[in-house]
């Protein structure tokens, strides 16, 4: 993303949302050649069409834009770091990330953000979108109700639904590891590591590393009142109020320490910090407790935990933050356009962990071949070629994993992502050289 | 001393591989017993505000399982791993004045560490302790749980089970 300072960018934005009036639309992908089109884009043609879907509801992925449709549901309960500014709030949120779905992964992504009084009816109204959607992208719900509605909308719809906020920090949080594991002379299973902050991004980060075969005896968690473990005060309440945390706090922790961020990070290899707002959350007294060469992420925006500078001072030598303006930005961004591109074009039942896995396996070997080195260990978004490359082993992990409708070979799945992302890449180039869009006024 | 019922997937085992051990408390043991006593009351205060633990809820703690040692109509059974103790079942015997069966074994008090539910511990502890209360010369078990504790519930309802008496409280 571009560099500019938050106050030039925030100015644009209110200027510029106002200018085009909102962000994404539906735009036509038929030609009207003259007005008898319609007959066949809608009645008496149309008929035929919902006639055969009808006969075989599976037919909508072949006939309609549902497979390559998906939309971008939130409650608006935790916006950002703005926290609960409600749906109405979420909108321009949910538009942005409409359009670098368009944009980065050719898909077509509806924001929808939803007033909802309860759980319940956010899981009932998701679920009673299945007939129009290849997929749902979740954003910006609070934990634990996240958790909930994730792991219960993955069980009951026959679609992939994504927790942005979960799943692809996690995924773009493993593939930072990766490469700084790598840079560091490690591997993921036999290095400790502590995960601060236990919210969507950690507990989703937890589980993800423990599949992608990190012991769950050498991960640390610690949340608010501290390291998580089994005999905490209040871990009767956790299985109670937060049986993901309950679990991860049986699961880690072989050592069974106890007691704050210190204690946990000592002896430590890598600190992946998804915890709130910093920017002196963390200080260099605690990152130099770690092992020599210290892995460090600070995944808060837009103030990380802890500043790089902090971090380098307390003895850190590879470290990532959720910021552009920083070496090695952590963005989901560079994740979930692929993730969909690859499961939609498999016609995906669901999104798996391994699938997640391997896409974050592929984003690091596309840095890897580019050369990392302490400063880059992750790609940046403008490497568009990444996105068809991590969709294709999507498709293919899915394929292994028995998840998906539509067999391809690894060829076909990288040509049919690359197809789908140029195409959108076309699309904009087109309209912005006709003039249909223009460029905002200076 | 008792090792644990094996019948069901073998049988519990602790951190080392060792089985875990289901027992009567020994008397170096009560202040971690007292200490797991504790923990079921606050978890009791997770269903309902009329449950909030006081604050010196250690110590009445211990004084109440001290009661416990050495009177024929107690029973305080403990499952241990090595050494620490990782569950712990308090019971007494108490009459049933007006009806049949006249006597029931009357489990109060039950808690399990997290690290060893779900391992077929809590059923080996349940089934000991029955045996025990049987020979105490018990003819019925009850046991006293939260309305809203629905896991607690679950629990004895599958075992045959059955609610008998709903306690209701407000406050005046």
């Amino acid at each position: 993303m571009a560099k500019q300072p938050k106050e030039e960018s925030s100015r644009k934005a209110l200027e510029y949302s106002k200018f085009y009036g909102g962000k994404v639309g539906v735009a036509p992908k038929v030609p009207v050649r003259s007005l008898e089109d319609f007959s066949i884009w809608y009645t008496p043609g149309v008929a035929a069409v919902s006639k055969a879907i009808e006969a075989d509801p599976e037919l909508s992925f072949e006939y309609t834009g549902r497979w390559n449709t998906i939309a971008v549901v939130t409650d608006g309960t935790r916006v950002l770091g703005l926290g609960d500014i409600g749906p109405e709030g979420a909108l321009p949120v949910m538009e942005g990330k409409a359009l670098i779905y368009n944009y980065l992964g050719g898909v077509n992504a509806i924001p929808l953000p939803v007033k909802v009084a309860s759980q319940e009816a956010l899981i009932s109204f998701v679920k009673a979108l299945e007939p129009s959607l290849g997929g749902v992208n979740l954003e910006d719900i609070e934990s634990p109700k996240c958790f909930e509605v994730l792991d219960r909308l993955r069980s009951e719809m026959s679609i992939p639904v994504w927790h942005d906020d979960q799943q692809g920090t996690a995924g773009v949080t493993l593939a930072a590891l990766y490469n700084a594991l790598e840079l560091t002379g490690r591997k993921l299973r036999g290095s400790k590591i502590v995960l601060f902050g236990a919210g969507a991004a950690n507990v989703a980060a937890e589980r993800l590393l423990v599949k992608a075969g990190a012991d769950p005896k050498d991960l640390i968690v610690l949340d608010s009142k501290g390291i998580l473990h089994p005999e905490r005060e209040d871990i009767d309440q956790l299985m109670l109020k937060n049986k993901w945390k309950y679990e991860i706090a049986i699961r880690t922790n072989g050592d069974r320490v106890s007691g704050g961020l210190k204690d946990a990070l000592r002896g430590a290899d890598a600190l992946v910090a998804a915890a709130g707002q910093g920017p002196e959350m963390i200080k260099p007294d605690e990152i130099a407790v770690m092992n020599r060469r210290a892995i460090t992420f600070f995944l808060a925006n837009p103030v990380p935990e802890m500043l790089p500078a902090a971090a380098r001072s307390g003895g850190a030598e590879i470290i990532a933050t959720g910021r552009s303006d920083y070496p090695n930005q952590v963005n989901n961004s560079l994740l979930f356009p692929a993730i969909f591109r690859g499961a939609l074009d498999v016609r995906a039942k669901t999104i798996t962990d391994s699938m997640v896995i391997d896409a974050a396996a592929e984003l690091a070997s596309f840095a890897r071949e580019r050369g990392i080195n302490r400063r880059y260990i992750l790609p940046t978004m403008v490497q568009w070629e990444m996105y068809p490359r991590v969709a294709a082993k999507v498709g293919q992990a899915a394929i292994r994993e028995g998840v998906a409708r539509k067999k391809l070979s690894p060829r076909e799945s990288l040509h049919a992502a690359m197809e789908m992302i140029q195409h959108s890449r076309k699309v904009m180039s087109t309209l912005r050289k006709s003039g249909a869009i223009v460029d905002p006024p200076e | 001393m008792t090792h644990l019922n094996r019948r069901k997937s073998g049988g519990s085992r602790g951190a080392e591989g060792e089985p875990v051990q289901i027992r009567r408390a020994k008397k170096e043991e009560l202040t971690a017993v007292a200490d797991l006593i504790v923990r079921t009351k606050r978890l009791n205060n997770e269903f309902d505000p009329l449950f909030a633990v006081v604050a010196d809820a250690k110590p009445r703690a211990e004084k109440y399982i001290q009661a416990t040692q050495g009177a024929g109509d107690r029973l305080l059974l403990v499952a241990v791993d090595a050494s620490k103790v990782v569950g712990v079942l308090r019971a007494e015997i108490r009459e049933r004045s007006f009806y049949e069966p006249h006597v029931e074994g009357f489990i109060s008090d039950f808690y399990i560490l997290p690290e060893y539910r779900r391992k077929a511990l809590g059923n080996q502890m349940l089934e000991q302790a029955s045996a025990e209360l049987k020979k105490m010369g018990a003819q019925i078990i009850a046991a006293d749980v939260p309305s809203q504790n629905e896991i607690a519930n679950r629990f004895y309802v599958k075992r045959g089970f059955r609610a008998l008496t709903s306690v209701f409280g407000k406050a005046p």
